[in-house]
């Protein structure tokens, strides 16, 4: 995916009702397309498949 | 033996004179007291410190002992407490400036185990804002014992200063990505992030809530243990306890390790991230754990390198939805990376969040695997010893979003995992070293083993930071 711009930062922080602004427009754009790029970057065997299990439930 | 060389003492050792009523816990207490008052300025490790209330429960400690009744190996034994955890009566800030007047009617669950167990508190340490960053400080920022100049390691960086300098016997982090291990590793100590559901996060300021783990920040392996020992257990307020008899790992810690099977993840220990001369160190160490009698052989877990993304996902999200209400009205009060990190977290695009857990999933099955041939998985801590202390940085690019890339702890957070940091050496610079010990979920027992023997067969856990004495 192409890295978003600025306005599409501001566009999803509006959704969220948060008013992002400069100097941090710049600095969140740059960390938001980075987690994004690192996670687009993963896609191992089985990733279709798997449920989003997020913890091992300790035995009863 | 001097009043003032009592601070000095492993916990443990401290422990076993307070049971044989060769020292008062009242005399260790007010040492641990007058180190603080006199030197904590240099370390910055404290944001309270509660001697009134220190003094007390030393003065029934040590009542209680008198008449007989000890109450196990926590007792009179004087503790520092990570201030993300809500104390009755005391401020517990979370490191934030919103909280600076927080004060808690009701102890958080490992805090009134420590009581229980007898512990003496002696305060609330320092941390980065909401524990949910590694270095951004909303206070003063914790120093290194080994080198002022450097950073602690976060977020649990006051109770590893407060450790290191000796201004505590033994004290409690809080671990979410590696806020245990971190400040273990960068200051010399051993940290154990527990298996999750093994302590009870009731009354913990949360993270992520299915990583945020509480376990010690130790000078040895038996402090570590006796620790632990105190606070794990069933708490019906935290759900997701296990409901079972918490292990004895003190009684662990001396069967050796003759057999056990330890894998080298090869992808943690040939990372680019890990420096040669950190890489160096930790080999020796895990030489060291073969001649011990433990079957070494090398493992390839190729999701772990995966961990980073995927659990900054996880720091990212979970925390600016905790904070929803406060990251629309007060975002001005958080400091720098913190409002970065929120707002980041804040507008996330769902699908990429629910891809992160589906990842963290098959990377949790493939560290499950290995752990079916293996007893434990090592590798560095830390790629990288302290670094400096700075400003918070400005995010230029991409490449600058994180301040994190050398930190290798996320993989047993991501699996539900225990994981133990033990000093293995230092680098070139003279810096502390970690070799990480990682198992399976409630396999404690074998990490204490293992650090253990690590920790009896070499010498380095006997060094002093220069500037504590």
């Amino acid at each position: 995916m192409a890295d978003l711009s600025k306005e599409d930062i501001q566009a999803l922080g509006r959704a969220v009702g948060l008013d992002i602004q400069e100097p941090e427009l710049t600095e969140v754009m740059y960390s938001l397309n980075a987690l994004l790029e690192s996670l687009d970057a993963i896609n191992p065997p089985g990733l279709d498949e798997v449920e989003p299990l997020p913890i091992i439930l300790p035995p009863a | 033996m001097d009043k003032s060389e009592l601070p000095f003492l492993s916990a443990s050792e401290l422990s076993r004179r307070i049971a044989s009523r060769e020292v008062s816990p009242v005399e260790a207490t007010e040492a641990y007291l007058n180190r603080i008052d006199s030197l904590d300025f240099k370390f910055n490790a404290y944001l309270t410190v509660t001697r009134d209330l220190a003094m007390q429960a030393a003065q029934e400690a040590e009542r209680e002992i008198s008449a007989g009744r000890h109450r196990g190996p926590m007792h009179g034994v004087p503790v520092a407490v990570k201030d993300q955890f809500n104390s009755a009566g005391v401020r517990s800030t979370g490191g934030s400036r919103i909280l600076a007047d927080n004060v808690p009617d009701e102890d958080a669950a490992v805090i009134a185990n420590l009581k229980q167990a007898g512990a003496v508190l002696l305060g609330k340490t320092n941390l980065t804002e909401f524990a949910v960053t590694g270095f951004s400080h909303r206070y003063s920022t914790p120093r290194n014992p080994w080198d002022l100049n450097t950073y602690v390691g976060g977020s649990s960086s006051g109770s590893g200063a407060a450790t290191a300098a000796y201004l505590c016997a033994t004290s409690l982090g809080e671990d979410t990505g590696g806020s245990i291990r971190f400040p273990a590793t960068w200051c010399g100590l051993v940290g154990l992030r527990p298996t999750w559901g093994l302590v009870s996060r009731y009354g913990v300021m949360r993270g992520v809530w299915s990583m945020d783990t509480v376990g010690p920040i130790s000078r040895t392996v038996e402090d570590a243990a006796i620790t632990i020992g105190a606070i794990a257990g069933h708490d019906p307020r935290d759900g997701h306890t296990r409901n079972a008899p918490v292990p004895d790992y003190q009684a662990a810690l001396g069967k050796g390790i003759e057999g056990l099977r330890i894998g080298v993840v090869t992808e943690q220990m040939d990372s680019e991230v890990v420096d040669p001369d950190v890489r160096n160190v930790v080999q020796r160490a895990i030489a060291v754990l073969g001649e011990l009698g433990a079957n070494v052989g090398e493992v390839s877990l190729p999701l772990s390198t995966s961990a980073g993304p995927v659990s900054g996902a996880l720091l990212a999200v979970e925390p600016a939805n905790n904070h929803a209400r406060w990251v629309r009205e007060n975002l001005s009060d958080y400091g720098h990376d913190v409002r970065i990190l929120l707002q980041t977290g804040s507008i996330m695009p769902a699908n990429y969040y629910n891809k992160a857990l589906k990842i963290r999933e098959l990377i949790r099955r493939q560290v499950l695997e290995a752990l079916d041939t293996y007893d434990a998985l090592v590798f560095p801590t830390s790629g990288r010893g302290a670094q400096p202390v700075e400003d918070d940085p400005m995010v230029t690019s991409k490449e600058t979003s994180s301040r994190l890339p050398f930190l290798l702890t996320r993989l047993f957070n991501l699996a539900s995992c225990p994981a133990m940091s033990v000093l293995c050496g230092f680098d070139d610079r003279g810096m502390p070293v970690g070799l990480q010990i990682g198992g399976k979920p409630f396999s404690e027992e074998t990490l204490f083993r293992i650090g253990y023997a690590y920790e009896q067969a070499t010498e380095w856990h006997s060094r002093r930071p220069a500037g504590v004495a």
